[in-house]
């Protein structure tokens, strides 16, 4: 082994037992404090008795000794006395001595290093975390929106079953709906003898002769830009002329009821085919929703009650204008005209067959 | 007089030195203060026939598993491996180090603390995953050291096995 000068020997010893408090423990064969010295005082070892077993008197020697590999190093350990040591065993012939090196400063400053890297790693882990919550929230949001904007739809579907599309529009953003219409047509049809047919082909039969009548109603609806309003047992109610405004409104209905009284003909049911009733008449009305749960898109005023009345004085086959309507019709529509007729709660009537 | 030594085991962060605290001091401290090197405290724990004292040596999380001081559990009688309940990869980090424990020591009693009970909702590990190894035999706690909710009872448990 190559010997250091004796001076640079001494300065290191010195230099090395200032800096580092060194201490040490003499230990038996029975596991008992031979000796101590060093700077004890520094790691709390003072009252350290000779002669008694060590473990009893350092608890964080309970299981070191005796230790099979020797020597044997621990670094950084922080005693009770709050200092920090590095711990070295080593032997010698019978006995083992107990090394304490300070390590405070070094520990401390390599807690200065690593509390800022952890901490570090932690804030990352833990903004990947929230990351993927992130995401995860994000795509449940976007799913349930998916499934609202189904649902939407849907009622709005059913919504424009019931009422017309602009009138839906407007009850979805709450508006109190009753509108003035100065220039509409309004019609009625019925089926003849519908009463006394339904009792004699039973109700299967009675449904699939209304379904059929209705559908009819709603096709042909949809053909004119007319509008079903209702239907009353067997009589449909429909206008033209709301709820956008039209100046053809009653040619427009006049075609329409051409081509129901057309259409329903085609079809026999228990043999018999179906023969209407239709009036109509023109004039203003107001129109509006009721109710707040199940809407009812319906119209009201003289006219309504008129055209009603004009439906039920027709004969069967027949469709029957007022004369109001009838100056409304350009000249491809060329009507007889009926005698005056009195209808109820009106007076005589001046009334026109629209001819086929 | 009957003494043991008991190893902290766990990745860094995982609430190794808060668990020592709460049981010890019964104190919890919400800033995080890193362990360099090892702690060593001392609590007893009282049964009806016997009273040991138990020497925690509350071990460094490290970063690296390969930089953990194995000489350190020298003469351990027992182990608490902790794991942080809302870092899912400090369960497999706990496991490394309980293997690199037992192949230098052998085979040693354990618990095995699923820490931080307390935050519900950010919590990472399936309770499919710890019943999984609780069919093992092994001895699972929850533990809050913010609450000190089943922490007691998991050192108390330790003190049982490692005293038998």
């Amino acid at each position: 082994m190559r010997r250091l000068p004796k001076e640079v020997g001494s300065w290191i010893y010195n230099f090395f037992y200032n800096e580092h408090s060194i201490a040490y423990l003499q230990i038996d064969a029975q596991l008992c404090v031979a000796a101590k010295g060093g700077n004890v005082k520094h790691y709390g070892l003072s009252s350290l008795r000779i002669g008694q077993p060590v473990t009893d008197q350092l608890e964080f020697m309970e299981g070191l000794l005796p230790c099979p590999e020797l020597p044997y190093h621990m670094a950084m350990v922080e005693l009770p006395s709050g200092r920090v040591a590095d711990l070295h065993l080593f032997a010698d012939n019978a006995c083992v001595w107990l090394l304490f090196l300070d390590a405070t400063a070094e520990r401390d400053n390599r807690q200065r290093l690593q509390q800022k890297a952890y901490e570090m790693t932690l804030l990352q882990e833990r903004e990947r975390q929230l990351n993927e919550k992130l995401q995860a929230m994000n795509e449940a949001l976007r799913e349930s929106q998916e499934g609202l904007q189904r649902e939407y739809h849907r009622a709005e579907t059913l919504l424009l079953n019931i009422l017309p599309a602009s009138i839906a529009e407007r009850l979805k953003s709450d508006e109190q709906i009753a509108d003035n219409h100065a220039e509409v047509s309004v019609l009625f049809a019925d089926i003849v003898g519908f009463t006394e047919r339904a009792r004699s082909v039973g109700a299967v039969m009675t449904l699939a002769i209304l379904n059929y009548f209705f559908k009819a109603a709603d096709r042909l609806s949809d053909q004119y830009g007319c509008e079903k309003i209702k239907t009353i047992g067997d009589c449909v109610m429909v206008v033209a002329g709301l709820p956008a405004a039209r100046s053809d409104h009653a040619e427009a209905l006049a075609h329409y009821a051409l081509e129901l009284r057309n259409a329903v003909q085609h079809e026999r049911f228990a043999g018999e085919r179906l023969r209407l009733r239709i009036g109509i008449h023109s004039g203003p009305i107001v129109a509006g929703v009721i109710g707040k749960k199940r809407f009812a898109y319906d119209l009201w005023g003289e006219t309504v009650n008129l055209a009603a009345r004009i439906q039920t004085s027709a004969e069967p086959d027949e469709i029957r204008i007022s004369d109001t309507t009838r100056k409304l019709l350009g000249p491809d529509f060329a009507c007889d005209p009926l005698a005056e007729t009195e209808l109820r709660g009106t007076g005589r009537v001046q009334m026109w067959r629209l001819p086929a | 007089m009957l003494q043991k030594k008991i190893c902290m085991l766990g990745g860094f962060g995982v609430g190794k030195t808060s668990l020592v605290r709460r049981f010890v001091q019964s104190i919890f401290s919400e800033t995080y203060l890193t362990t360099v090197g090892v702690k060593i405290d001392k609590k007893s724990v009282a049964f009806q026939d016997k009273t040991v004292d138990l020497i925690l040596w509350d071990l460094a999380g490290e970063d690296d598993i390969g930089s953990f001081r194995v000489s350190h559990v020298r003469g351990a009688t027992g182990l608490v491996l902790v794991v942080d309940g809302t870092r899912a990869a400090t369960l497999a980090a706990a496991l490394t180090l309980r293997e690199r424990v037992e192949a230098e020591f052998g085979t040693m009693p354990f618990v095995l603390l699923f820490n931080k009970s307390d935050l519900v909702d950010r919590w990472a590990i399936s309770d499919g995953e710890i019943n999984g190894l609780r069919q093992l035999g092994w001895q699972i706690y929850l533990t809050s050291a913010l609450s000190g909710e089943h922490v007691d009872d998991a050192f108390r448990q330790l003190a049982s096995m490692v005293t038998k």
